[in-house]
């Protein structure tokens, strides 16, 4: 549904901008325009929808586990985090204010994030080999969060094709999380080699999460100046700041305290990739003309 | 202008500040103790808090060369971390709990391997042994502490009697009382099995009232009955049950003659938070009435704690759920009102085992659970006062 959402904006923003581009300014105001142009364009508001994909890699910082081993190592029970593995996705409205290359932007992103880890014990008997069973958990998270990016971008030159370079804060406001667990492993000491695996088990996890974090971001993009409108291609690449883990909830799910989980205390950073299209918010003429010396 | 700028971003720094909690992380965990041995198992009987904040859990674990289980010690710290353990020797079986405290040392009893004698065992802070005293009798089952004695509740397979006895920190008997549990083998039999853990476990006790009137849960005239007694020459108060299908199964007293209990009947279970027990002559449990907890699995065990929540005092029943869970019930203690209830663990079947109040005004629960469903191992909930007064 959401795809199917994203498609839609998709589709309505290529009409508009192929709308834009084929209209044809009545030839009256030419001059007036011309003259007043070079002033005018020192300064646009911008608005416009970006979409795309992101990915996440977790950073442990405090290690927790619910199997707390009593004759291995506590090492052994550390999740395996898969860095930048998972797809997610992200919607953004972008708001900016340019004032002679440099823009200032608000940027509300509604962020699906993915990441995953590994856990893998083993139970055996050194005085009998049959007696052996290996398992693997595999946890996948999957993170809904409202972005508030405040953005500061500057135009690194000014023709059709400006490139970009951007950097700012963010903070991130938690709207839904689940955690998908899979159990896979081998059972040798039931009679043979016995290949288990387990259907997903599906929980909300919200509880899990704190309500918010905050984080830093950099980046570097691409305007293309379309007709009237302009395209973006971004690319940004996000640090986050502070523990996304509740830690007074950290064992309040049952069913994942039930089967020996805890979430470490972690720091999230993305890779965030949109491309989009902005339209100006002030017109040089009754023609809608903005942009384009 | 620029210190407004400086004190907006440390507001919005601080406003999603959420570093790690060490308060938080002692309030609340679960912890499941594990060892990666395939034949191994662990059962919890009885723990304590130690001064340092940890806790000290008393164990059994399967032998393989004994039908009898054997003794286990482990020490964990505050945060649930575990510090160290004690396979007991296996000179010493059949453990059993209250594990307790006194003078700064921690007792329980336990039996010798051969003569199966009753022993003494001494355990420091750090859940070392420090010394075994021979006791003497046979069979224990349920001890508690009495001042600077303990009350011990044992069974003598020779005479056949319940044996509630006063024992010293040496492990002298100052004091023992036989009560006959009916002649001939078959009402032997499910103590034998009980012990052997091939047959139900009863739940077996033994304290001393607020009156002074010392009292046992366990087999009395052919039938598991809460015998209220002096130990002297004076007359029995006998709670019958109904031989070995019925009776009490967890006592705790509130004032006077009023207690919080529980009851099994031929499998169903019922909590009294507020029942009057008569502490003489014979009556039966099975006029108590009590409610009806059919969530629970058949004779459930049941441990009962009085605690004070968010200044609320009230009484924390907890048992084993059918669905594999931990419930926890909660009752105002003034008048018995079910305050609410909260269920632990999920997934792997979760049984209790010990329920007692921790420093920070929390509880902490001891229990099993089987992991990936077959191997049995310690578990210990902590759950914070905030945390549990969100049940009610």
């Amino acid at each position: 549904m959401r795809r199917l959402l994203l498609l839609t904006a998709f589709i309505i923003i290529c009409s508009t901008v192929y709308a834009q581009s084929q209209r044809k300014p009545p030839a009256g105001f030419k001059k007036k325009a011309k003259q007043q142009q070079n002033s005018f364009l020192d300064k646009q508001w911008w608005i416009g929808l970006k979409v795309g994909p992101n990915l996440t890699k977790a950073t442990p910082e405090t290690r927790y586990s619910v199997l707390t081993p009593t004759n291995y190592a506590l090492p052994l029970t550390d999740k395996q985090y898969d860095g930048f593995k998972k797809l997610g996705s992200q919607a953004t409205l972008e708001i900016t204010f340019n004032y002679k290359g440099i823009g200032f932007s608000f940027q509300p992103t509604y962020r699906l994030s993915r990441f995953s880890y590994t856990n893998e014990f083993m139970w055996d008997n050194p005085e009998n080999a049959a007696e052996l069973l290996e398992l693997k958990y595999d946890h996948e998270l999957k993170v809904d969060y409202a972005d508030l990016p405040f953005i500061v971008k500057y135009d690194i030159t000014g023709n059709t094709l400006r490139p970009y370079i951007q950097g700012g804060v963010f903070y991130s406001l938690l709207v839904n999380a689940n955690k998908t667990v899979e159990i896979s492993g081998t059972d040798f000491a039931s009679g043979g080699t016995n290949e288990l695996s387990s259907e997903p088990v599906i929980v909300g996890a919200k509880d899990l999460f704190h309500k918010s974090y905050w984080g830093i971001m950099a980046g570097a993009g691409l305007h293309y100046n379309l007709g009237n409108v302009r395209l973006v291609f971004d690319a940004s690449y996000r640090i986050g700041m502070s523990n996304v883990t509740d830690t007074k909830n950290r064992f309040s799910n049952d069913r994942l305290s039930g089967i020996g989980d805890a979430l470490d205390d972690m720091k999230t950073d993305n890779i965030v990739l949109s491309i989009g299209c902005l339209f100006p918010m002030r017109f040089l003429s009754t023609s809608f003309k903005s942009i384009d010396r | 202008m620029s210190k407004y700028i400086v004190l907006f971003f440390c507001l919005f720094a601080l406003s999603c500040a959420n570093e790690s909690d060490p308060e938080a992380d002692k309030a609340n965990f679960v912890r499941i103790y594990d060892s990666d041995r395939y034949n191994t198992s662990f059962n919890p009987i009885d723990m304590q808090q130690t001064p340092d904040g940890g806790y000290l859990f008393l164990g059994s674990r399967r032998l393989e060369e004994s039908n009898f289980s054997g003794a286990y010690l482990m020490k964990v710290d505050e945060f649930g971390a575990f510090v160290s353990e004690q396979l007991v020797d296996e000179e010493y079986l059949n453990p059993v709990g209250d594990l307790l405290f006194l003078n700064n040392k921690y007792y329980f009893f336990c039996m010798a391997v051969v003569s199966f004698q009753t022993q003494l065992v001494e355990v420091d802070t750090d859940g070392a042994i420090v010394e075994v005293y021979n006791v003497g009798g046979s069979y224990p089952t349920a001890a508690a502490l009495d001042g600077s004695n303990f009350i011990l509740l044992g069974y003598d397979n020779g005479s056949k009697e319940s044996v509630v006895s006063i024992v010293n920190e040496t492990g002298n008997v100052l004091q023992a009382t036989g009560y006959s549990v009916g002649a001939g083998d078959a009402v032997e039999e499910p103590i034998i099995n009980h012990f052997l853990r091939t047959g139900r476990q009863f739940p077996f006790q033994v304290g001393k009232t607020s009156g002074g009137q010392y009292f046992y849960n366990g087999f009395y005239n052919y039938t598991f009955s809460l015998v209220f007694t002096d130990l002297g020459g004076g007359g029995l108060g006998v709670v019958q049950g109904q031989q070995d299908d019925g009776g009490i199964s967890r006592v705790i007293q509130l004032n006077g003659n009023t207690y919080a209990t529980a009851r099994f009947n031929f499998g169903d279970n019922y909590f009294l938070p507020n029942a009057s027990l008569s502490t003489s002559g014979i009556s039966s449990s099975t006029d108590l009435g009590g409610f009806s907890l059919p969530e629970l699995v058949p004779n459930a065990p049941v441990k009962i704690l009085v605690s004070n929540i968010n200044e609320k005092d009230v009484i924390i029943y907890a048992s084993n759920t059918k669905s594999g869970q931990i419930g926890i019930y909660v009752y105002e203690q003034s008048t018995g009102e079910f305050l609410g209830s909260k269920y632990l663990g999920f997934s792997n079947p979760f049984e209790v085992n010990s329920i007692i109040n921790t420093a920070d005004e929390g509880i902490a629960i001891g229990a099993t659970t089987h992991v990936t469903g077959r191997f049995p191992r310690i578990t210990l909930f902590k759950l914070s006062s905030e945390e549990l007064s969100a049940i009610f």
